[in-house]
């Protein structure tokens, strides 16, 4: 067993995800609202986390 | 209604104050959020909670809720009810055949109208289902302005899912010319999701959700996927004909014979008799869900000859057998409508008047595995009442966008924003020194992007292999000991009903032991962890972008460092569908 490269001796990347199919998120409740809010400010999960 | 949200507000008061509306064609429901930050369902003056969705007109004077159904017998022709999925349609595309009994809708101008004389004058008006709906409204909008103690500016208001934009452009029309400001339009099946998950703290559990809205006059089911505590719809059925007004009809006709017999005439054939049956009938099915037994009592039903009779809940539910087959069905449709099986669904909501009926929600708990949760009043003690649900749901989500501008909801919710893509499969691990086949799902199929989920492993020794896969769920069918039969098929169930003889033979049908299992289906990952102590736990977390990039994480809990690694985007399909 061998590692992508050696600077990630321990991990390998096998494949690539199935694409995905879009669909609709309801916009109702305080997930969602957290949700959009990420989404229009661009932010991601841990920068949100921070705020 | 521009005009009105640029307002300044007021010093001290509060700008909006919204409500929850659950309106129904049957009932309506107004809730909102008590000071101390509980959902509370508002009873009108008369102390319903549930206000029928009628009005009626005596001498230029007007009637709403109980009252005006009460006038269903005596002045019907003047009395308004279902009107609910008039609004905003064509009049050649509704079913006016609940209408029957009340004012008839009519066409004018390409308009639905009802005939009411709803002035002093003997002059018949021709009001329109706008005006109507607005009444029906204002009549809401101050019950709950009255309870609450200040008024109500704003609502969410519960719609089914199939309402189109004309439907809702036209309430929204409508609650604008008596100044109620919809702040948004909530699809019930969501509405009584959002109702049940408030309760819990940690409501964010991905579980695959039906939630069944037996109505009055129609019943709608969806399923939903629950992910991290947000929702999408993944298929919706319908059944236009199908809901507590069958139910009713089954009573009518039951006690209807009965008088018959004894009197020679039946009730059904006079308008009024029959209108005393329906309002009666009902009350006896409600009665029958809270008791084993009812009566059912009408004075002067026909020919002035006063009628009582008794019915105890089991003979209800063997005159009730098909139609409560209709209910289980439509949910079996809607599984299949989503693709999904019977064990593929974690929990079932019944929602709407008619699931208040134990026999539905006991029908429906024996089609699902045990572990599939039933939420109603017959199988679960803790259950919220059906009938109340859309407005919960409603008045919760109107607490929360309430402090919102107009703007900022309309940019939320905005294609841009909840228009997403969702994983296809699910995505799981599997580790060394287990089953082959042995996979455990991290992030459910149906999970909007971009999702983070982790899960620590314990129990780990020594050199192991983490490997993340993609997953397919399988269900397995295997046979019990019994030999199958040849005529051993699913449509021998509703035989054995009719014919007691044939009972024995299909008591005897092989039982099939269905259960769900995991294949690992596209590995996408690696990890290798080296002689790790005894016991050890391993935490991974798996990051899935909304571009399908992948990032992976995974520490030796306790142990110092960790490994880390990414996989590229694939390329996106546009082949969705809700």
């Amino acid at each position: 067993w061998k590692g992508d490269s050696d600077a990630t001796p321990n991990f390998r990347a096998l494949g690539k995800l199935s694409p995905p199919v879009m669909r609709k998120i309801e916009p109702f409740g305080a997930q969602f609202l957290a949700y959009a809010r990420r989404k229009r400010h661009g932010r991601t999960f841990s920068e949100d986390d921070r705020i | 209604m521009s005009d009105e949200s640029n307002e300044v507000p007021a010093t001290g008061s509060p700008e909006h104050y919204a409500i929850g509306i659950a309106f129904g064609n049957s009932y309506s429901s107004i809730a909102h959020i008590s000071g101390e930050g509980k959902v509370e369902v508002i009873a009108n003056e008369e102390g319903d909670r549930q206000i029928p969705s009628v009005l009626s007109y005596i001498e230029g004077e007007e009637y709403h809720g109980t009252q005006a159904k009460a006038q269903l017998v005596r002045n019907s022709k003047n009395t308004v009810a279902y009107f609910r999925d008039f609004i905003g349609k064509d009049y050649k595309s509704i079913d006016p055949t609940p209408c029957h009994a009340s004012a008839h809708p009519i066409e004018v101008d390409g308009q639905i109208c009802f005939s009411i004389r709803d002035t002093d004058s003997e002059t018949e008006n021709k009001v329109s289902v706008q005006e109507i709906t607005a009444r029906h409204l204002r009549r809401l909008k101050n019950s709950a302005s009255d309870f609450v103690g200040k008024p109500v500016t704003a609502a969410v208001v519960a719609i089914p899912t199939d309402t189109s934009d004309e439907q809702k452009a036209a309430l929204t029309k409508a609650a604008a010319s008596i100044e109620l400001e919809i702040l948004q339009f909530m699809p019930e099946p969501i509405a009584a999701l959002l109702a049940y998950d408030s309760r819990v703290p940690d409501s964010g559990a991905d579980k695959n959700v039906l939630v069944a809205d037996f109505g009055g006059h129609r019943s709608d089911v969806a399923v939903i996927a629950s992910r991290g505590g947000m929702y999408s719809i993944l298929a919706t059925a319908h059944d236009y004909e199908l809901g507590g007004a069958q139910l009713d009809q089954i009573l009518i006709d039951h006690f209807a014979k009965e008088f018959e017999k004894k009197n020679k005439t039946d009730p059904r054939k006079n308008e009024r008799s029959l209108a005393k049956l329906r309002l009666e009938a009902e009350a006896v099915k409600k009665a029958l869900s809270q008791s084993t037994s009812a009566t059912f009592s009408v004075e002067s039903l026909a020919d002035g000859v006063d009628f009582r009779s008794t019915i105890n809940r089991s003979r209800y539910e063997i005159l009730a057998l098909k139609t409560f087959g209709r209910f289980t069905r439509l949910v079996e449709e809607v599984i299949k409508k989503a693709d999904l099986d019977v064990l593929d669904i974690d929990e079932i909501i019944l929602s709407g008047g008619a699931s208040h009926t134990p026999k539905i929600a006991k029908n429906i708990e024996a089609i699902f595995p045990e572990s599939t949760r039933v939420l109603a009043p017959a199988t679960v003690t803790t259950a919220l009442s059906p009938s109340e649900l859309s407005a919960r749901g409603a008045a919760l989500q109107a607490s929360l966008i309430q402090e919102f501008d107009k703007e900022d909801i309309d940019q939320s919710t905005h294609e841009m924003v909840t228009v997403t893509p969702h994983l296809t499969a699910a995505v799981g691990y599997q580790v060394s020194d287990q089953p082959a086949d042995s996979f455990k799902v991290l992030i459910p199929a149906e999970t909007a992007l971009p999702a983070r989920r982790s899960k620590v492993i314990d129990g780990l020794e020594g050199d192991v292999l983490i490997r993340i896969c993609e997953g397919e769920r399988e269900i397995k069918v295997t046979q019990s000991e019994t030999m199958p039969k040849t005529n051993g098929t699913k449509d021998g169930d509703e035989d054995a009903e009719d014919d007691d003889d044939s009972d024995v033979d299909e008591d005897d049908e092989p039982e099939e032991i269905r259960e769900k299992i995991w294949k690992p289906k596209q590995a996408l990952a690696e990890f290798v962890f080296k002689g790790l102590p005894k016991k050890s736990k391993v935490e991974i977390m798996v990051n899935v972008d909304a571009d399908s990039s992948v990032s992976f994480t995974a520490r030796h809990v306790g142990g110092k460092g960790g490994v880390r690694g990414e996989i590229k985007a694939a390329e996106v399909a546009q082949n969705g569908s809700a």
